[in-house]
């Protein structure tokens, strides 16, 4: 009770006689629609093409993009913080399989469900003190553990992302990126290096057919476009080159 | 007739009014025309002589036209002003602004059945709503509304009007008892409670006012007011102004004291077993009571019809339209279209994404606005009448506002607080208003 009787209803009728004036946060939907920022992609989900199969082409570039690491494909978190399973975990074994098979050719484990072989660390602990435990020397710590183990194991991916402090998404992105690494014991490698061999030559007959259909003919002489060609083969080389090795 | 019942139920729905109500017409105007011819210059002199009869029929009629856009109008105020003060939008579908939301609530209720429980006494049950909605429009006819603007000048008009208004009692009654529900008796007696004990309150706050004014009279009170803002009747009694208002909310059953029919806590008292019309008579009569008792407030505090300055009432204009002779009806022909076409230019040139033809809308519709302000404002200066109804509507719906506002603001208090409140509280203060005001008349006249 205040000393002034009836001061109470004053403030709360100026209170609401405020709010009356105020706009109206309400917006119209169907009439007025909200301009969204423009990488705005609504709500997380897994898109299938027009034939029926997942688009998802398990790239990890979602899991390494997402800010707080709520999406973890498979469903493993490596730091214990939210994540998401993109449906039932038996179904998205299969899904997970298929598709990175189908783009690699190689088979890859799932970590979430199938048991991965341990291995004895402590070589694993002398490639990462020499680096450092660093990061940044990601590319050199994986080279290093493949030549040491023979094929990079998923026990050894865990522990360098656990020592390192990189996420498990990264490094498997490393892993996976390029060619000369390996995820696999080396048995099944003839297999993978078909498919790279066979991949690299339909490359090149690309890249032929489609300077023949920029450039015209088949020699055109063009000082640019043979710069072109030649600025292309050295950036090319690297990534096909060890595969073809 | 089996035939022509065939013929009328092929017909569309505009076809079956039409055939139904123009025969009833031409009959009626054929009678009337009849009846003027046989009887017309004896019933002119019957009504000459009685012309009170005409005067009454004429303002009950208006009276009951008034009171249908009179509630539309409260209810979608409330509607609106709530869902602004609750940071909403509100109505926005139906109409300009959501305008008609009301009409639909209006027609939805026409549709709806009309049941009456099993038990029930169904005439009292009937009559109830009724009763409720005729004590409002009686109190609607003495309210002076604008010199010469009223139902009937009544020399005891503020007592008819206590007293048509405290029927509305028996209405509530009326309903609570014949519905055959314990509950809805309950609720007619609470509202019987609560509608008795604040009006003696109500009432003896004015008598302070009739004091000063020396009649009862709505009418002479409110030429008393004349002039000056401040001889309105609030500055002499701010009591007795506070008083009449806390009860007059209590009497048109508004928040914080509307526990009549508590939308959010009981099922709605006395009404519940009231459904379509019936039941939309009780919800009109009490928003029409809105109006009533916001220009009951303005009547006999506020002035009234008194704009807040000396006006100076009739201004004639000196117009003379015939005195222009046949150029008038070429300025008819004429002024109209040019006006639209100079109204429509500037958007048609300023807005190069604009079709011609929404800007000749435009232009239109701005013209007409123009017109209808135009003759607004000629009836406002040369009329004192239309100029005193603006002014009157003006305040009352400025009260009218308020108890929206308040409804929008206030919780709903308990029924012990609600009458402890009227008794212990606005009674002697309402009496201690009367005693200080006699006194006060007693001093000056000394």
């Amino acid at each position: 009770m205040s000393l002034v009787p009836g001061l109470g209803i004053a403030k709360g009728m100026a209170l609401t006689l405020k709010k009356f004036f105020e706009p109206k946060a309400t917006i119209k939907y169907p009439e007025v629609r909200l301009d969204v920022p423009p990488k705005f992609r609504g709500r997380l989900q897994l898109l299938y093409d027009e034939y029926g199969t997942l688009k998802c082409e398990t790239c990890f570039q979602c899991a390494q993009a997402c800010p707080i690491e709520c999406i973890d494909m498979g469903g493993v978190d490596t730091k214990g913080r939210y994540h998401i399973h993109w449906g039932a975990p038996e179904t998205y074994g299969e899904r997970r399989d298929e598709s990175a098979l189908r783009r690699s050719g190689r088979p890859v484990p799932n970590q979430a469900y199938e048991h991965f072989d341990p291995i004895h660390p402590d070589a694993l602990m002398a490639i990462l003190e020499r680096f450092d435990f660093d990061p940044k020397n990601m590319l050199h710590i994986l080279e290093s553990t493949q030549a040491e183990y023979g094929h990079l194991p998923v026990a050894a991916l865990k522990l360098i992302s656990q020592k390192t402090g990189a996420w498990y998404a990264m490094i498997y992105g490393a892993a996976s990126y390029y060619r000369h690494l390996r995820l696999e014991p080396p048995s099944a490698e003839p297999l993978a290096a078909a498919t790279a061999d066979a991949r690299a030559g339909r490359e090149t007959t690309f890249l032929a057919s489609f300077d023949a259909a920029l450039f015209g003919g088949t020699a055109p002489g063009a000082s640019h476009g043979t710069a072109i060609a030649g600025a292309e083969s050295p950036g090319t080389a690297p990534g096909a080159g060890p595969a073809r090795a | 007739m089996t035939a022509m019942a065939r013929s009328f139920s092929r017909l569309t729905l505009g076809g079956k009014i039409l055939f139904t109500l123009g025969p009833i017409l031409f009959l009626l105007t054929i009678g009337l025309v009849l009846l003027i011819a046989i009887a017309g210059k004896p019933i002119v002199d019957f009504l000459a002589t009685n012309i009170w009869l005409v005067r009454f029929v004429v303002a009950a009629t208006a009276v009951l036209l008034m009171s249908v856009p009179t509630a539309f109008l409260i209810i979608y105020m409330e509607m609106k002003i709530i869902a602004l003060m609750n940071l909403r939008i509100g109505p926005d579908r139906v109409g300009p602004f959501g305008s008609l939301m009301s009409v639909i609530h209006g027609l939805k209720v026409l549709a709806k059945e009309d049941f009456s429980p099993t038990g029930a006494d169904r005439l009292v049950f009937t009559l109830a709503p009724v009763a409720v909605f005729m004590s409002t429009i009686m109190a609607l006819l003495v309210l002076p509304f604008a010199p010469g603007l009223f139902g009937a000048d009544m020399n005891i008009g503020l007592l008819y009007l206590f007293a048509v208004s405290g029927l509305s009692v028996v209405g509530l009654l009326m309903a609570g008892w014949s519905s055959f529900n314990k509950y809805s008796l309950l609720g007619g007696l609470r509202s019987a409670a609560q509608v008795i004990s604040y009006e003696i309150p109500l009432i003896l706050s004015v008598v302070g006012l009739l004091l000063l004014a020396g009649t009862m009279s709505l009418n002479q009170i409110v030429v008393k007011q004349g002039g000056w803002f401040w001889n309105w009747y609030v500055f002499q009694q701010p009591l007795g102004a506070l008083i009449f208002f806390i009860a007059a909310t209590a009497e048109a059953n508004r928040t914080p004291f509307d526990l009549t029919e508590a939308d959010s806590e009981i099922v709605a008292g006395f009404a519940t077993e009231y459904s379509g019309m019936r039941f939309g008579f009780f919800f009109f009569a009490e928003y029409v009571n809105v109006f009533v008792v916001s220009g009951l407030i303005v009547t006999l505090f506020f002035g009234g019809w008194n704009a807040p300055f000396p006006w100076p009432w009739p201004i004639t204009l000196n117009i003379d339209p015939g005195s222009l002779g046949l150029g008038l009806l070429f300025a008819i022909l004429i002024v109209p279209p040019l006006l639209i076409l100079a109204l429509a230019a500037p958007f048609y040139l300023g807005r190069s994404s604009m079709p011609w033809w929404q800007a000749l809308i435009i232009g239109f519709v701005l013209f007409n606005l123009l017109v209808i302000v135009a003759i607004t404002g000629w009836a406002f200066v040369s009329w004192n009448w239309v100029a005193g109804l603006m002014v009157f509507l003006g305040k009352s719906y400025l009260f009218v506002f308020t108890f929206v506002w308040m409804r929008g603001t206030l919780p709903r208090v308990r029924i012990d607080q609600l009458m402890g409140f009227a008794w212990k509280w606005l009674l002697p203060a309402s009496l201690l208003n009367l005693f200080v005001t006699a006194l006060a008349l007693v001093v000056v006249n000394k």
